[in-house]
């Protein structure tokens, strides 16, 4: 089998389901999504609106679902979806568009456009029509188990610096323990620190945890190419080692898209409910304040801000998590103007960064982002997802920007009280 | 003004003691409601004391004189109602002195003369030429004949520019418009039941100043008039807009002057000038005194549905309409429902897992 033309549009037949069918109906083209997407105010390109990015789609629907779209093909009155636009539309499903939900957020009648992008990336990638980038990303996860292809003997590498740096112990496939705790491509190369800071703060607050030897990658390209089958099989690594390990619960990254394919769209992959809760860290570190096992001292001195991810943020919930940990620990926390669940998106998420055909419209979309900070005036930006970091780090380069970047884990790691509780 | 002659406008409004001030007035309210700049109004002024009296000739069918009341009695003498008077009336069922042959003689006289006015007021009855006959001529027979000549014809009254009450279902005299009949000349609706007066003398007004007849809407109607709906123009509105309505005619939205619109005012589909000009010398108007607009000036007002029901509700009874086009929707719905589940799960049994090697193109 390969991919085909024919493929792709059976899988538009596929998931064109009834909220679909009723959002593309009652759209009311008011254009109002076009003004929420950074794709669209950094570049001015009318293209780029959300809506008219799923264009096949709509017309998949119309000609295959609806009566008057029925009679009008019947007639031959219709304008079929053919291969070449399916073609000429994949810069405008893949490259521009991160899936950050903002679009969703503000259209007037409550079409959830990224839901839809989502489903109609699944038509393009039977299709053929899905970036080199995230092919290659998607293979190399399902064969090597991650998508910038690092192997466990990486990670075990990286554990044994950490336990080395921070004098602690990182436990692998420990049966019973409270937390599994997963890793995306970047942290394991990037900010391995994240992992020396997972294992203070539970050393500190208590609780067990471990890693799994074959599943310690969290990202999922299989949902940011589309193809659920794929996505299935990487989401089936996790629960298959979460119910091996007999773990309570599964701490997703600081890696956006991760969490949504675990805590959101697993579950619907595999077709039943899990025996495990499945949480973002910041979820995590919240809880342990709550409960009083995690307890912070010491002030940042100086200027910062925190950069929303919006599948943690926006599509995820967790806002409230992150500002409640910075507000004890950065007395001169700033925030950004439409921060919250309503933050532009740095620009990489839902596969871009992964897509090098985007880099050009990325570091164009980054424009906002760069506003954002400037209009602050801080030095320092955290943020809860290491591909919003990478991003926004590679832009900052770009722009000369002299900006530190921060992960909030490893932030609140330094911050322990270690005469406490 | 003593230059003029005695036949003028001028000198005859002069006889009748209007004042120069009052006649500046009246031309100032046409330049404003015609839209035109000040200067205009000097120009109006000079033009209609030097015209000459148009001869008018006014031809009455199936009609109840409401309009002819409305024109003549409905106030104390005014410009308006002056300069109606003045233009040359040579030919009138209800006001002339002469009868008989005397009169008929009068048309006759005036149609010779040429360059007249024909104002008609009622409708034709086409269903039998003996449903209404002027000494032995029917009124279609008439309304052609004097037509013929005329420089413009102007309907007076719903009935005249729409066929109004005689014409409301059903019909029983085949009662049809002036503008049914004549198709080769200009024909200026003044819709109204009756019309407001200003409105008859604007037009009049408008062809001896500039020769023309003002401009028309889709509907025949001189746009300054027509050109605005009662509902856009009522001192109500503002409660419309804030959804206070009276619910009956004593109720305290009613005694509070809140909008009729529920009480079935037709307002907003009517356009007319009533709201502006208002009745009786400018004193008020039905909304003004209680009472919704019925929409007398709109084509078929009397069919429109009962006078008290809001315009949103239904005029007629829907049952069976609604039931068929609910009987009609469920089946094609659920025609289209198994349709497309069908379809849905034909594209399910269709899917063949996505292999990492199937996310691109093998030649």
């Amino acid at each position: 089998m390969s991919a085909s033309y024919e493929r792709g549009i059976n899988a538009f037949m596929e998931v064109i389901d009834a909220p679909v069918a009723s959002f593309f109906s009652s759209c009311v083209h008011c254009g109002l999504c076009a003004e929420s997407c950074l794709f669209y105010t950094e570049t001015g390109d009318p293209q780029y609106a959300p809506i008219h990015k799923l264009e096949p789609l709509r017309r998949t629907w119309q000609q295959e679902y609806t009566l008057l779209g029925r009679l009008a093909k019947l007639a031959g009155l219709a304008k079929p979806v053919t291969d070449e636009e399916l073609a000429a539309w994949s810069p405008l499903v893949y490259d521009s568009c991160s899936m950050c939900g903002r679009c969703s957020m503000v259209c007037p009648v409550g079409n959830d456009i990224t839901m839809m992008i989502r489903k109609m990336r699944e038509g393009m990638a039977a299709a053929g029509h899905a970036p080199e980038g995230l092919v290659t990303a998607t293979a190399r996860s399902i064969t090597s188990g991650s998508p910038a292809g690092v192997k466990w003997v990486t990670v075990q590498a990286q554990i044994k610096r950490m336990q080395a740096q921070f004098g602690i112990e990182i436990p692998v496939n420990k049966e019973g323990a409270d937390y599994l705790v997963l890793m995306s491509s970047w942290e394991i190369l990037n900010y391995p620190e994240y992992l020396g800071a997972v294992g203070r703060i539970f050393a500190k607050a208590g609780a067990t945890w471990t890693l799994a030897d074959d599943a310690y990658e969290a990202t999922n390209s299989g949902i940011q190419i589309g193809a659920s089958d794929l996505a299935r099989q990487l989401v089936g690594r996790i629960v298959a080692a979460a119910e091996r390990l007999k773990v309570k619960c599964v701490i997703s990254p600081e890696c956006g898209h991760a969490y949504t394919a675990i805590r959101w769209e697993g579950p619907n992959l595999m077709g039943r409910a899990f025996g495990f809760e499945v949480k973002h860290i910041l979820e995590v570190l919240d809880d342990l304040r709550r409960a009083g096992r995690l307890k912070l001292k010491g002030s940042i001195d100086k200027p910062l801000t925190y950069h929303d991810p919006c599948q943690i943020s926006r599509r995820g919930g967790v806002h409230e998590q992150p500002r409640t940990l910075l507000n004890q620990i950065a007395p001169q926390f700033r925030e950004m103007n439409d921060g919250g669940t309503m933050n532009w998106c740095c620009g990489g998420g839902g596969g871009v960064s992964a897509n090098e055909r985007a880099e050009a419209l990325r570091t164009i979309a980054f424009k906002r982002k760069k506003a954002q900070i400037e209009e602050l005036g801080v030095d320092t930006v955290v943020t809860a997802c290491a591909n919003c970091r990478v991003v926004i780090e590679e832009a900052l380069e770009h722009y000369h920007m002299d900006i530190e970047m921060l992960g909030l884990t490893e932030l609140v790691a330094e911050h322990l009280d270690e005469e406490g509780i | 003004m003593e230059s003029q002659s005695k036949n003028a406008v001028g000198a005859a409004l002069e006889a009748a003691g209007v004042s120069r001030r009052e006649f500046l007035g009246f031309c100032a309210t046409l330049a404003a409601a015609y839209s035109l700049p000040g200067t205009a109004v000097d120009a109006i002024a000079a033009a209609l004391e030097k015209a000459p009296r148009a001869s008018v000739i006014w031809l009455s069918f199936q009609e109840c004189t409401g309009c002819t009341e409305s024109l003549t009695r409905s106030h104390s003498p005014t410009v308006e109602g002056l300069i109606l008077e003045q233009v040359s009336l040579d030919y009138h069922h209800t006001l002339q002195a002469a009868s008989g042959e005397a009169a008929e003689h009068a048309r006759e006289e005036a149609m010779r003369a040429g360059s007249y006015l024909l104002v008609v007021d009622g409708s034709v009855p086409l269903g039998n030429p003996g449903f209404s006959t002027i000494a032995g001529v029917s009124n279609v027979d008439m309304l052609m004949e004097t037509a013929k000549d005329a420089a413009a014809v102007i309907a007076v009254g719903t009935c005249a520019a729409y066929g109004g009450l005689p014409a409301a279902l059903p019909n029983p005299t085949g009662a049809v418009s002036v503008s049914h009949l004549i198709k080769d000349k200009p024909v200026i609706n003044v819709p109204g039941c009756p019309p407001i007066p200003v409105v008859i003398t604007g037009v009049l007004a408008h062809f001896l100043t500039f020769g023309t007849l003002p401009e028309l809407d889709h509907l025949g109607r001189p746009k300054v008039f027509y050109g605005e709906s009662i509902h856009d123009r009522c001192y109500r509105r503002p409660f419309y807009d804030q959804g206070k309505f009276a619910e009956t005619f004593d109720d305290e939205g009613a005694r509070k002057g809140w909008c009729l619109y529920k009480l079935g005012c037709k307002g907003p589909v009517t356009y007319n000038a009533c709201a502006t000009t208002k009745w009786n010398d400018g004193v008020s108007f039905p909304i003004q005194s209680g009472h919704g607009c019925l929409g007398c000036s709109e084509p078929g007002f009397w069919d429109q549905g009962p006078f008290y029901k809001a315009l949103s509700m239904p005029t007629a009874s829907m049952q069976k309409a609604v039931g068929a086009a609910v009987g009609a929707g469920v089946a094609i719905g659920a025609a289209m429902a198994i349709r497309n589940k069908a379809a849905m799960t034909a594209a399910k049994a269709a899917h063949e897992p996505v292999r990492v090697e199937d996310l691109e193109r093998k030649s």
